[in-house]
Parts: C-alpha cells; sequence; structure tokens
C-alpha cells in the first residue's frame, strides 16, 4: 500500500500535571493551557503527530474538559476529521464500569477495546505539559530497528535552577533516566532531587501496541496504577526498554512561574525558530484580522498573535489573541492571554492575565519577577 | 432542493491594469489587508447573507485560485447541499467555448444553477472590496417586487462619467443605462452586483446567447435588453465602503485605508461582519528589541526587526534590523534585508529585497507611483527601483530601474 502513514495510534492524556498549575486549569486542563501567544499545549503534540504519519489519534478525557472539546471540534484544524482513525475523544464515565483513572494503567484499561480493535503495530503514549516540534517518524523508526518493547522520549537539561523542579508538594510524578552505552534504560528515578544535567523523561512512550495490551491487563489484574512506576521499573531487567533523546526545543510547563519562563523565553527569536523550525503547529482558527499597531504604539520585544489593538506602550510580552492595549498604557513583562483589555494610562508589569481581563484606567498593577501575578479569567481589575 | 437565492462570483478576469501582480494569479486571488485575498470578501459577504451556495467562475490563470478556495472550509461553504463550487469554462458534445463574456460565463453553467432551483440569483463581481449584507439588497428586491436589482454608489458627479451609470426615478425605477457617458444624467455608478429572478435571467441569457452579434455581457447586452423589454429594474443605493481594485494604485490605497478605519470606513475589525480567509498556520508575529513599528498591520509569521510606518505586512514577511517601511503593502514570505528602503509600494509574495536596495519613493507633487515588485524576484544590494517601475524579473546588484 503506498502510504506516508506511520503504524501507529496516538494516546494523549490531557491532564496530566494538572495539579501543578492549579490557576491555570481552573477552568481547564494542561493540553488546553493557551501558549505561545495563538497555541494551546496539545497543539503542539497534536500537530507532530499529524506531521508525522499518525491520524489515529485518542484523547482520554478526565476532568475539566469542556474548553478542550470546544478547542478541538471535529479535529478539522489539525486534518483529523478522518473516515478511518482521524480524532477520537473520549469521556471518563463513557461505559459501566469505568471509573475516574489516576493512573496511566487505569486510564489505559479503560480503553483497552480501543487499543485491541485499532489496527497500528505501534501506540505513542504522550502527556500534554510539553511543547515540541517531534517528528514521531523518526522516534518510530529507530524503535522499530532497535526491537524495544518501550522506547521513552527524554531530553538533557539542568532543571535544577529552573523554578518548579522540586516539587515536593505533588502526587504528580516525574522521572529521570539511567541509560547504559546502548541507550538501555537501566534505571528510572522517581521525583530524583538531583541537580545538573539529567536525562528527564518527557512522559512521551512508543509501545508495541500487543506488549501495551498485555502488560496493562496484567497490571491491573494485579491492582497496579502507574505505567512507569508499577510497570516498567520491576521489569527493566526483563524487558528491553530504549531510550530516544530528543534534542529539539523542550518547553515545559511545571509551574505558574515555568509557563511564565517558557512563554518568555520565546520572545528570543532563536527559540521560536527553533521551536516552530520545520513542520506547521495547527490550531483552531479564529478569523481575527491582523494585529494593528496605532500611530501611538511603541513595541519592543513582543510576540502578538493577530487581532490585537496595540496603542500604547508594549515591552517583552505576549500577547494572544484580541489583546487591546490602550493610550498611555505601559504593559511590561506580562503574558495577556486572549481579549484581556488593558486600559488607558494603566501600568502593568509582571502579570499573567487569563482570558478576558480588562484592567481599568489609571490602574497600576504589578507582580514580581519571581512571582507573576495571576489574574483569573474574566476578572475586571 | 430548492434555495431562495445562490450566488454566482465572476473571477475569471484578469485584472490587466494590476500588471505584474496577475502575470501568475487571477485577480480575486490578490493578496489583500495583510491576510486575505480580494475574494474572501464577496465570499465572507455571502456567507455572513446566508447564502450558502456559491459558484466561481473561472478561466484565467485559475491555479492559485482553486487551491486557495479548496473545498471552501474556511468560509463555511463545504456543504453538504451547495457550498463552493468553482467552475471553470468545459467542454460540451457540441463543443468546447471559453467563457466570452460576463453572461456568457453565466449562460455556459445554466445546468449548475438549475440543480437548486433557485428564485433569486445574485451575480457578484470577484475583484472588489466591500463589505456588504446581500440579504438587505434581496429583501430591497423583493419589496419592489423587481425582476431585477442592480446595487449602485452614488459617486460625485465629475467622476461620474468614468462608470456605467443608472438613471431611475424617485421609487428608485431603473429608466436608463448609460455605459461611462460623456454628458452623465445621473450619479449612480453601477457596482456590477446584480439580483435578478432566475426566471428571467435564464430567458435573457438564453435570449443573448442566440444573438450571434452580442457580446454576451451583462452591461453591454443583457441589462439594455431588459430596459427595451421594460422590465422591472430597481437601483438599490449602497453607501458603506466599495472600492474596485483594478488598478495598482486603487490597490494599495484601499490597502492603506485599512490602516485607518476610523476614516475610511472599511473596519476588518467588526466582529459582526468578519472576513475569512485561509490561515497561514504560521506561529505569533515577532517585533523585536530593535523594531519601531507605526499605524501598521502585522500578521502571523512575520518578524520585525527593523523600522516600519504606515505599512502592511502579510504572513511570514521579515524586516531586518535597520531596514525601512513605509506607505508600503508588503505581501506574503518577502524578506527585506538590512539596510533596505521600501517606500510607498506594492511588493508581492516570496521577493528577496537585499541589503541598500532601494525600492519605491514617496510621493512628491509630480511624481506620485506606486512601485510594484512581482512575486519570487530577488532585488539585489544596493539596486534602486524608481516609483513608477514595474519589475518582474530578478535585479541584479546595484542596477537601477525606472
Amino acid at each position: 500500500m503506498v502510504s506516508s502513514n506511520a503504524n501507529a495510534m496516538g494516546i494523549i492524556f490531557p491532564n496530566s500535571y494538572d495539579s501543578l498549575v492549579p490557576e491555570l486549569v481552573s477552568n481547564r486542563l494542561m493540553a488546553s493551557i493557551p501558549f505561545a501567544s495563538r497555541y494551546r499545549m496539545i497543539d503542539f503534540l497534536l500537530s507532530s503527530m499529524v506531521n508525522s504519519g499518525i491520524d489515529n489519534i485518542s484523547i482520554v478525557l478526565r476532568q475539566n474538559y469542556r474548553s478542550l472539546m470546544d478547542h478541538l471540534g471535529s479535529g478539522r484544524e489539525w486534518d483529523l476529521t478522518r473516515k478511518n482513525g482521524g480524532l477520537n475523544i473520549i469521556p471518563p464515565f463513557s461505559e459501566r464500569g469505568i471509573k475516574v483513572y489516576s493512573g496511566r494503567v487505569e486510564a489505559l484499561y479503560n480503553i483497552l477495546p480501543l487499543l485491541r480493535s485499532s489496527k497500528e503495530k505501534y501506540v505513542v503514549l504522550a502527556d500534554a505539559n510539553i511543547a515540541a516540534n517531534i517528528r514521531f517518524d523518526e522516534v518510530i523508526a529507530e524503535h522499530e530497528a532497535s526491537g524495544a518493547n518501550v522506547t521513552m522520549l527524554y531530553y538533557k537539561a539542568d532543571l535544577s535552577t529552573r523554578s518548579g523542579y522540586t516539587r515536593k508538594d505533588t502526587d504528580d510524578f516525574y522521572y529521570t533516566l539511567q541509560l547504559d552505552e546502548d541507550s538501555r534504560v537501566n534505571e528510572i528515578h522517581i521525583n530524583a532531587q538531583d541537580v545538573g544535567v539529567q536525562n528527564h523523561s518527557m512522559n512521551i512512550y512508543v509501545v508495541d501496541r500487543e506488549f501495551l495490551i498485555t502488560q496493562v491487563e496484567d497490571a491491573t489484574v494485579r491492582g497496579k496504577i502507574y505505567f512507569e512506576r508499577d510497570v516498567l521499573l520491576p521489569n527493566l531487567d526483563k524487558f528491553l526498554v530504549k531510550a530516544y533523546e530528543f534534542t529539539g526545543y523542550v518547553a515545559l510547563i511545571n509551574s505558574i512561574k515555568s509557563y511564565f519562563d517558557e512563554n518568555m523565553a520565546l520572545l528570543k527569536q532563536e527559540n521560536a525558530d527553533a521551536l516552530f523550525a520545520g513542520n506547521n503547529i495547527y490550531t483552531k482558527v479564529r478569523d481575527d484580522n491582523p494585529t494593528r499597531y496605532t500611530a501611538t504604539a511603541q513595541a519592543k520585544n513582543i510576540m502578538a498573535a493577530d487581532g490585537c489593538v496595540i496603542e500604547g506602550t508594549v515591552e517583552n510580552c505576549v500577547l494572544f489573541r484580541g489583546v487591546k492595549i490602550a493610550k498611555g498604557a505601559v504593559v511590561k513583562n506580562c503574558i495577556l492571554m486572549q481579549d484581556t483589555v488593558i486600559a488607558e494610562n494603566t501600568t502593568a508589569e509582571y502579570l499573567i492575565t487569563d482570558k478576558n481581563v480588562t484592567i481599568t484606567a489609571n490602574q497600576e498593577v504589578k507582580g514580581t519577577t519571581s512571582y507573576p501575578m495571576y489574574i483569573a479569567k474574566r476578572k475586571i481589575v | 432542493m430548492e434555495k431562495e437565492m445562490i450566488a454566482m462570483l465572476l473571477a475569471g478576469g484578469q485584472g490587466s491594469r494590476l500588471y505584474a501582480l496577475t502575470e501568475k494569479l487571477a485577480k480575486p486571488a490578490v493578496p489583500f489587508g495583510g491576510k486575505y485575498r480580494i475574494i474572501d470578501f464577496p465570499l465572507s459577504n455571502c456567507v455572513n447573507s446566508g447564502i450558502d451556495t456559491v459558484g466561481i467562475l473561472t478561466q484565467y490563470q485559475p491555479l492559485v485560485l482553486n487551491e486557495y478556495i479548496g473545498n471552501g472550509q474556511p468560509w463555511d461553504l463545504d456543504r453538504l447541499h451547495g457550498g463552493v463550487h468553482v467552475l471553470p469554462p468545459y467542454q460540451k458534445a457540441s463543443g468546447s467555448d471559453w467563457y466570452k463574456g460576463t453572461a456568457n460565463a453565466i449562460c455556459q453553467n445554466i445546468s449548475f444553477i438549475e440543480r437548486y432551483n433557485p428564485k433569486y440569483v445574485i451575480i457578484l463581481s470577484g475583484d472588489q472590496i466591500c463589505k456588504q449584507d446581500y440579504s438587505d439588497f434581496l429583501r430591497f428586491h423583493k419589496e419592489k417586487n423587481a425582476e431585477f436589482s442592480v446595487a449602485v454608489m452614488e459617486v460625485p458627479w465629475e467622476e461620474a462619467s468614468r462608470f456605467g451609470l443608472m438613471v431611475a426615478d424617485e421609487t428608485d425605477r431603473i429608466t436608463e443605462f448609460q455605459e461611462k457617458p460623456k454628458e452623465p444624467k445621473s450619479n449612480l455608478a453601477s457596482m456590477g452586483i446584480y439580483i435578478f429572478n432566475w426566471d428571467i435571467l435564464k430567458k435573457y441569457l438564453l435570449e443573448d446567447d442566440a444573438d450571434p452579434n452580442s457580446e454576451n455581457d451583462f452591461g453591454n447586452n443583457i441589462i439594455p435588453n431588459l430596459l427595451r423589454d421594460g422590465r422591472k429594474m430597481y437601483a438599490y443605493h449602497f453607501d458603506g465602503y466599495w472600492k474596485d481594485v483594478g488598478t495598482i494604485s486603487s490597490l494599495w490605497e484601499a490597502n492603506m485605508e485599512v490602516l485607518d478605519p476610523e476614516h475610511s470606513g472599511i473596519d476588518l475589525f467588526d466582529e459582526n461582519w468578519k472576513i475569512y480567509s485561509r490561515n497561514s498556520g504560521m506561529a505569533g508575529h515577532h517585533i523585536s528589541e530593535t523594531a519601531e513599528v507605526t499605524n501598521s498591520m502585522i500578521t502571523d509569521g512575520c518578524k520585525v526587526s527593523g523600522s516600519v510606518k504606515h505599512s502592511i505586512l502579510f504572513d511570514g514577511v521579515t524586516v531586518e534590523e535597520g531596514a525601512t517601511v513605509e506607505d508600503a503593502v508588503v505581501m506574503g514570505g518577502t524578506t527585506i534585508r538590512s539596510g533596505a528602503i521600501v517606500k510607498h509600494c506594492i511588493v508581492a509574495e516570496n521577493v528577496t529585497i537585499n541589503e541598500q536596495a532601494i525600492v519605491g519613493a514617496m510621493p512628491t507633487a509630480e511624481e506620485k507611483g506606486v512601485a510594484t515588485i512581482a512575486s519570487d524576484v530577488s532585488i539585489g544590494r544596493g539596486a534602486k527601483i524608481g516609483p513608477n517601475a514595474m519589475v518582474r524579473n530578478n535585479v541584479k546588484d546595484g542596477e537601477e530601474e525606472w
């Protein structure tokens, strides 16, 4: 058969790590957090998969998913309205005997029928807390060539200096990998506090589908919940678990501060170029007009989506669609989500404003560089 | 299934007065306003007016237009019944013909219209920038119990002789039609937008088709024939923004008017009358530390490090540090390198303007030309392009073109 499709299906867990950014997910989930001026976190994964020829993608919802459903629609923007495969959104409580999952094994157990009935040889499992432009076709090819049961994507970074790294106050796990010279995973460390450059798992795996089904069935019988901790870790000597180093640009959201920092990092042109290099990232289209800078506008070092009107001063900011900055307003070091309005003569610094926030005229609203102030959806300051 | 009204959009014109801009694409596909193409306006008007069936008559250089329209999804015109259809000339058992005139283009597609058995057909032209509610036009047509209505604009009397004019009585009934007359009896210019009762349109199309001496044109043949027969013809007054962007200077002007919605009347920011377009899929635009941007519109994929004043940048335009762009329309994918000066001009898609090159000049009392650079052209380092130049081919380093 002539086909540029990958022999893999995608499964995305949109709620993973919700607990790390409670403010941002009060009305949504990790996957639908707005990022990089016109995207949602899930756009990067979905687009990467689609661009790699994966066109059978399931989203396993857990909670707070209205905004994600709205964003995804029929999946058309990602070319996922397909007769075969396409976008498959799996709500919780959809069938008798299915409960809201906590670990990945439970989530996968809930969709065993789907896993069994699919025809693809491989499954790509992924969380949505990472924005990256990933060539899954290359990962899958290497997985196939290595004969591994599981291939784990990781990237090398020193996260210990970044805020949000010491996540002692959360129930979520994160994993660092120890590898041998053949990139086989020897050890998986859970919530390690090691400093320096580590191999950080991206929680993106390529797994043989049949193998995954067997392991999920087996683990469920034994009451195990977590795929990494309960399935992979105890069996590293039995299974062939390989690691694949992702060397592209990675934006990781694990705290409100990292959300701020990762957005700001994209103001550096080389970072944005690295993230958006190569394949397009698709998103829901809103049909805004281009952004307008009036005669009084002063803009320096910003990234902006369409639909904004800038009449004031704006520096070091990420502006999402439809942001209005009125005359005399001075906005610095802010992330302003969709349809935020900063009224006349207002000074705003170190803010993260959620959608539809209005800051009225003649105000002075400031967070600090170490603690950007978050203003919730639809609030009027 | 019956439709109340379907639209037939004339998009076959070459737009020869746009010269270099329409060498590779039809006029309706010419980019406009930062992220649109001209055809987005009539298509969006249709959808916003509740028309869900549109036939697009293409003939000249249809490739870009066809690809752009695709299945019509960006305009919500991918429908089970109806939707958007591109209608090129085709071969028949009796032979094959190009579209000989505007009326002939519709005549050759009578069978398309009959599939929807509409009461009314609106004829649109694909080369105007206009936000218009066609449902209000139809309301007028029905109220007047008309058989034919034409949308008209009041133009200044001194310019009236440049237009096709409708002479109407106090009830708006048309009594006479003057095509670019020396002595105008009216200042109501036809916008080239017509509503016909389908039975009337069909009758006159067939009659016109049988006339070997006819130019098969709405203005020259069909409308005079309707007048001759005393048909119920009415003029619908439209007073919104309307611009025929048939020339380089009017295209440039209309783009500049987009930058000044408060005065020009063309507001693309209207939530209630969105103009839809096919999305470029590029990331948000960047304004760097060294950039200066005022009075401009900038869209996805742009990277601006230079100075941009009173200009429109389309998707994916790069303006390097030290480059100056003023009063310019710069279309998608173009790169303006450091030290280049680009003023009062139209630069088409995927052009490279190299270091220190000078393109166009601000208008003076005697010289108001809009320099034009065709798509995919490279302008060499230090090259000079005069304000009246029409550049179709690469210009070497240091060369001049006037």
